[in-house]
């Protein structure tokens, strides 16, 4: 790739170029999939059960290679990078798993505290940041507890907490109010789009909550037998929607 | 104030457990077969030392006095360096085994035997004495130790060599189980791998995690091998010693300097044979994920 293309795709953070995806023999999962998210978007993802959201969030955080088509993030075609920059490039990624994916062994704040663990960094050196973080996501007192012992909204917290304590460039959330209550889902989305309106972070959250969908005011994409659309049911702010645009979030 | 950072990796489980008992097993059965080659070596050399270039020279039908002129003719001969003439008191020792600690009877005949130590680099020796001794008129016998003794030496070759292809085989089946060990525990870890591997975790990152924990086990597992290797060979010297031990056929059993070496390495080749396993597997699994 040429310097002038790298400049092109400078403000891109996700590109994705005709990607399909089969799993061993079966059909494709996704099909022919295009998709462009600038760095700073916030954007959804819908779809139903099944039809392909977590797969494509898959590809978005690096845990699979397309079957055709490039993946590309910041700009660079990840099909043929090397496993270091892959790996730089994932340190970039916060991910918030459906299935929360916490270390049993680990309490919260180790399981908090992971991302910047395995780059090297010293306990000392994050300590406040993530128990002041877990504190913010009403965990403060639960630091040294193990995710076995903790509810599913709790450990949801935790997972999230664990997705933005690198405040990472690109977020994927799969499902992330899924397991807590409305109080605490409005509050987390409003942590997304802090660090979408203040960091700068693009924000990809897949979701079956419509009522969460409706909260903010950005692009939505569902995914329908493998195919990704624009979804013009939420292209536009009906009236009498309450909805919050990412770039007016106040603190 | 927080105390050590918990292990990345959860600490060990029954499968570890049973995975250490396996390595100290085959720890103890290599170190033992180690030990064994080791010994036979030292059997096969302390034998062509002390037989190389001996000989025994049986004189039939003569007195002392005969015998006595017998072994001056013997030592005078080129390539000789010295010749003894055997006391009765002597061959009664030599005997003792067979006939008992009371001495011989008088009435028994006994040649006269005249042990000689000659030149190994001189060819022919025993034939020459031979010669020479019946062109002097003297009915003798010669027996070249070394004929026999390479029998021994040859059985002795074998031993070791058996001792080393058991420890050749018992090594490489630790790696193999060490490195289906390492795959088991990666499978069973594939959680924690994962989640390292998305938070952007190098794989020589997660690969040092397991290389860390699979090198102490070798190294612990190893190191109980060893000891009780070392306990089974000096339970083995101490029952020699207890039973009468060194009846001057093979050298006497002992633990030296090389043996102790032996018993050092053991664990240290076990930790480092694991700890490749584990590196070997762990990238290998890892370049499997994107």
């Amino acid at each position: 790739m040429n310097l002038s293309r790298l400049d092109l795709f400078d403000d891109i953070a996700v590109r994705l170029e005709n990607v399909s995806l089969r799993y061993d023999t079966s059909d494709d999962v996704l099909s022919g999939i295009d998709l462009t998210l600038k760095q700073g978007s916030f954007s959804f993802l819908t779809g139903a059960s099944g039809a392909g959201k977590s797969s494509l969030l898959r590809l978005l955080y690096l845990a699979l290679k397309p079957t055709r088509g490039e993946v590309s993030l910041f700009g660079r075609p990840t099909g043929r990078l090397p496993r270091d920059q892959l790996s730089a490039l994932r340190r970039r990624v916060g991910v918030v798993f459906q299935e929360f994916r916490l270390l049993d062994h680990l309490s919260a704040y180790e399981n908090v505290a992971l991302p910047l663990r395995v780059v090297g960094r010293k306990d000392a050196d994050y300590r406040a940041d993530v128990e002041e973080l877990l504190a913010w996501v009403g965990l403060g007192k639960r630091l040294h507890a193990h995710p076995s012992t903790l509810s599913g909204g709790e450990q949801q917290r935790v997972a999230i907490a664990r997705a933005v304590v690198t405040q990472p460039d690109i977020l994927i959330a799969d499902e992330p109010t899924g397991n807590v209550d409305p109080e605490m889902g409005s509050r987390l989305m409003r942590l997304f789009l802090e660090l979408n309106k203040r960091r700068g972070t693009t924000v990809i959250i897949a979701t079956h909550d419509l009522g969460l969908v409706r909260q903010v005011e950005a692009p939505v994409y569902r995914l329908s037998n493998g195919l990704l659309v624009r979804d013009a049911e939420y292209g536009d702010t009906p009236a009498g929607r309450r909805r919050t645009d990412p770039s007016k979030v106040v603190e | 104030m927080r105390g050590r950072e918990t292990p990345l990796l959860p600490v060990e489980d029954a499968r570890e457990a049973a995975l250490f008992f396996v390595v100290a097993a085959l720890c103890f059965l290599a170190a033992l077969a180690a030990l064994s080659a080791k010994s036979t070596y030292g059997a096969a050399r302390a034998w062509t030392a002390e037989v190389q270039g001996e000989l025994t020279v049986t004189l039939q039908d003569v007195d002392r006095r005969a015998a006595e002129e017998a072994r001056k003719l013997v030592e005078k001969t080129d390539g000789v360096r010295q010749a003894h003439l055997l006391s009765k008191e002597e061959i009664d020792e030599l005997l003792a085994p067979n006939f008992g600690n009371r001495g011989l009877p008088d009435s028994l005949p006994l040649p006269q035997l005249i042990a000689v130590a000659a030149d190994p680099d001189v060819p022919d020796m025993g034939p020459t004495l031979q010669r020479k001794l019946a062109e002097a008129g003297y009915d003798s016998a010669v027996d070249e130790h070394a004929d026999w003794a390479s029998d021994v030496r040859r059985v002795l070759a074998i031993t070791r060599l058996i001792a080393l292809t058991a420890v050749a085989l018992l090594a490489s089946t630790a790696v193999a189980v060490i490195a289906f060990a390492t795959h088991a525990a990666l499978l069973a870890r594939r959680d924690i791998v994962d989640v390292l591997h998305l938070a952007g975790a190098r794989d020589r990152f997660i690969a040092s995690l397991f290389e860390r924990r699979f090198w102490l086990l070798g190294l612990r597992a190893g190191a109980v091998g060893a000891l009780l290797a070392l306990g089974a060979a000096a339970a083995a010297i101490f029952a020699a010693k207890a039973h009468g031990g060194h009846a001057g056929l093979l050298p006497e059993l002992s633990l030296d300097f090389t043996d102790l070496l032996v018993l050092i390495l053991t664990p240290v080749i076990a930790g480092l044979a694991a700890r490749i396993a584990a590196r070997v597997t762990v990238i290998r699994a890892l370049k499997s994920m994107m």
